[in-house]
């Protein structure tokens, strides 16, 4: 019998193990291969959707769902977090004092990143973020919604986090949300980076920093986050720059899951060391990390999640069923950004080819929205069809392995 | 005085600035950062956000497929 554990079922743990379940649906039933999912969470949250919670008000309800509903046929549960993981005698262990030691032939880690608040003094006591969960979201839009005026200051606290557009958007988003509350001109919008433009990528700043300027959004480059006084309601940079802010919600540097820290598989920052196309652990080949707990060098976002999951999953299949592991990972990217006003672009790039040039337009909006709709089904792999079409070769990269 | 060698290779925009930026949190002035990228977005991105920052760019040179970037810490706060 072989044994696939999956550990973390988010948006690349659901995908890989009912990937794995579709294809292995004879092994498995045979008793042959068994897939089991860890995670102490028994609901799972849409996480693009923490933007409408924080700056439109949806309720957090909407965005989430039981993990019983998104885990596939074949794929067994385990309602407990992994607290160890050893690659070399291939068991995890699972949390708490009756932790169990739990043995695997094949192991995909996908645990995701969460702020980091402590990385930058004073931040948790001032700052309301909205990349922790719907709920802590909602607690935005609870003062957004009784602002009459003052300033707003937005953006990246530090590097890495997930969803490089998302502090971008929060700014567009506010922007929206005052002027149709008919108060902009008494609310300041301003956006802090520590990068050198206000979006990283040179060509999607060509298309978003004149949008700035049009829709009155203060934009401060190279500013580098160092300590928050929530006393004197300000926020000052490693550069010694100091800002004012009456309201604060900037995205905090993200950190991986504990128990990897203390693991050797882990660059010094805590992310788990990857082949950037086979998504293989570097020190074994049994192993893998997908999704934004890896160090590979593209951004924290569910569509690589997806992308990467689906690699893995055909080659763990390909070397049970013994056709090899044939498939590799572009490193295609597709954030959305929405720009307000029922308007978005995307950030798109892979390995090979930088991002493009997207402008933003409502068809741009609505290919968002359809996503949001397919979403909760595609974590079941309904949907490979269609992206398949939508990503072409960047969907995956496919060498038959060489017959001996 | 600490030198932090990164290692960006494979990294596209925005990739070697993240990569950085994360060197220069940890660093103190006085310590130098090199930087390893063969994007080759990183050597005008570093020496743009050198002169914003304030930090010194002490030179990029050409190292088999890649060029290594060199700056040396000098504008954080005492
Ligand atoms: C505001 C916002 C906007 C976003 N917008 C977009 C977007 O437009 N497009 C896009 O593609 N992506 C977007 N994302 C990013 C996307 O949601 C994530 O990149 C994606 O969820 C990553 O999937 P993952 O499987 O790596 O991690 P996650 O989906 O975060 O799942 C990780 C899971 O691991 C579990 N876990 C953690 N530790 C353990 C442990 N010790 N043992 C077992 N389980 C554990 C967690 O409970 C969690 O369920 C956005 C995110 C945010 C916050």
């Amino acid at each position: 019998m072989k044994k696939i554990a999956v550990i973390g079922s988010g948006a690349g743990g659901l995908i890989t193990s009912s990937k794995l379940a579709k294809d292995l649906y004879k092994e498995i039933k045979n008793g042959e291969v068994s897939i089991t999912i860890f995670d102490k969470r028994t609901d799972q949250e849409f996480q693009p959707g923490y933007l409408e919670v924080a700056f439109r008000g949806t309720d957090p309800s909407k965005i989430r769902r039981p993990i019983d509903k998104l885990i596939s046929p074949g794929v067994q549960v385990v309602h407990k977090n992994i607290e160890k993981v050893d690659l070399a005698e291939r068991y995890v262990k699972t949390e708490g004092d009756g932790g169990e030691k739990v043995d695997f032939d094949y192991i995909v880690i996908s645990t995701g990143a969460s702020p980091d608040n402590d990385q930058i003094d004073g931040l948790k006591e001032a700052n309301m973020d909205f990349h922790t969960s719907a709920n802590k979201s909602s607690l935005i839009y609870n003062q957004v919604s009784k602002i009459k005026s003052g300033r707003i200051v937005v953006g990246i606290g530090g590097v890495p986090y997930k969803c490089p557009p998302s502090p971008n958007e929060s700014a567009f988003m506010l922007d929206e949300y005052f002027r149709k509350a008919g108060i902009r001109d008494k609310v300041e919008i301003t956006y802090v980076t520590p990068f050198t433009r206000i979006y990283s990528a040179e060509t999607i700043n060509e298309v978003i920093a004149p949008m700035y300027e049009s829709r009155n959004i203060e934009s401060i480059t190279v500013f580098n986050t160092d300590t928050v006084d929530s006393k004197k309601k300000e926020i000052t940079s490693i550069e010694g720059e100091t800002l004012k802010y009456d309201y604060l919600y900037l995205t905090p540097p993200h950190k991986t899951a504990g128990f990897l820290k203390e693991s050797e598989i882990v660059d010094e920052d805590g992310w788990v060391k990857v082949d950037k196309k086979d998504m293989h652990i570097t020190t074994y080949d049994n192993g893998f990390a997908i999704g934004d707990t890896t160090n590979i060098p593209i951004s924290k976002a569910g569509v690589e999640a997806h992308l990467e999951g689906i690699v893995v999953a055909n080659n763990i299949t390909g070397d049970i069923n013994g056709t090899g592991r044939a498939y590799k990972f572009t490193g295609r990217t597709q954030c959305s950004m929405e720009t307000g006003f029922h308007k978005a672009t995307f950030v798109v790039g892979t390995y090979d080819r930088p991002v493009e040039k997207i402008q933003p337009s409502t068809m741009n909006y609505m290919e968002k929205k359809v996503m949001e709709k397919i979403y909760w089904s595609s974590l079941h792999g309904h949907y490979e069809w269609l992206f398949k079409h939508h990503f072409k070769e960047d969907y995956f990269e496919h060498q038959e392995p060489i017959a001996h | 005085m600490t030198t932090f060698n990164v290692d960006s290779r494979g990294t596209a925009c925005p990739g070697p600035i993240t990569d950085l930026l994360r060197a220069y949190k940890k660093s103190q002035n006085g310590d130098t950062i090199i930087l390893l990228a063969n994007d080759p977005g990183a050597v005008p991105d570093t020496k743009t956000w050198c002169e914003m920052t304030k930090n010194e760019f002490a030179g990029s040179k050409q190292v088999e497929d890649a060029f290594e970037i060199t700056v040396k810490v000098a504008s954080k706060k005492a």
